[in-house]
C-alpha cells in the first residue's frame, strides 16, 4: 500500500505535535475548486 | 499538488518524516488573513510557536518539491539556532539536486551556516566565488554580491 501523506487540520493540534516531535510544519492553503 | 506531488511516494515520505503537515482550504479567512495569504497553493513552513520561516506560491514538481522544502527546513533549523542539522540539509540539497533552483538558495545559505558556527567571513566570500561559478543567472548570485569585496 503507498504511503500517503497524513494531513491535520487544526494549526493548534500541529504545533502542539511539532512541540513534542521538534519538527517544523509545513502549512498548505489549497483551493479544494 | 494533490494529483501528482502529494501522491508522489518519495514526495509523501520527505513531507512526513520531515515535517507535521497540514492543509487549510482558503474557506479558513482567519488563518488566510493571519499569514497574508492571497493566492493558492501557497506554502509556508512554521515553527512550533506559529511564526513564519519560509513561504512558497505555486506548484512543485515531485523533485523540486523535495529539494525546495529540504532547503525549507534547512532554513526553520537555521533560524532557530540548529545550526549543525541547517548544515548538514544545505550540503544534502547542494549535492542530491545540483541542478534546481534550491541548490543556489542552499549555497547562499550555507555560507550563512558556516559564518555562524565559525565567525570567519572568508565563509562568504567563498560562497560568493561558489554561487558566480554554478549558478552564474541565479537571484542568489546578486544577493551575495557585496560578499566579493571580502578579501580571500
Amino acid at each position: 500500500m503507498a504511503l500517503e501523506i497524513c494531513w491535520l487540520d487544526n494549526l493548534a493540534k500541529a504545533q502542539e505535535t511539532a512541540r513534542q516531535l521538534k519538527k517544523p510544519i509545513l502549512l498548505d492553503f489549497y483551493n479544494p475548486m | 499538488m494533490g494529483a501528482v506531488t502529494y501522491p508522489d511516494e518519495r514526495v509523501a515520505k520527505f513531507l512526513s518524516l520531515n515535517f507535521v503537515p497540514v492543509q487549510m482550504q482558503t474557506t479558513n479567512t482567519e488563518l488566510m488573513s493571519k499569514y497574508s495569504v492571497s493566492w493558492t497553493p501557497t506554502l509556508l513552513v512554521l515553527d512550533a510557536d506559529g511564526k513564519e520561516h519560509y513561504r512558497a506560491v505555486g506548484f512543485f514538481t515531485p523533485d523540486d518539491m523535495i529539494a525546495t522544502f529540504m532547503t525549507a527546513k534547512a532554513r526553520w533549523a537555521l533560524d532557530t539556532d540548529q545550526l549543525e542539522d541547517a548544515r548538514a540539509l544545505f550540503e544534502e540539497v547542494i549535492a542530491c539536486y545540483p541542478d534546481k533552483d534550491a541548490a543556489a538558495e542552499a549555497t547562499f545559505f550555507l555560507g550563512v551556516a558556516r559564518y555562524k558556527v565559525a565567525h570567519d567571513p572568508k565563509a562568504l566570500r567563498e560562497t560568493y566565488d561558489l554561487l558566480k561559478d554554478k549558478f552564474p543567472h541565479s537571484s542568489w548570485t546578486k544577493q551575495a554580491d557585496h560578499y566579493r569585496l571580502i578579501s580571500k
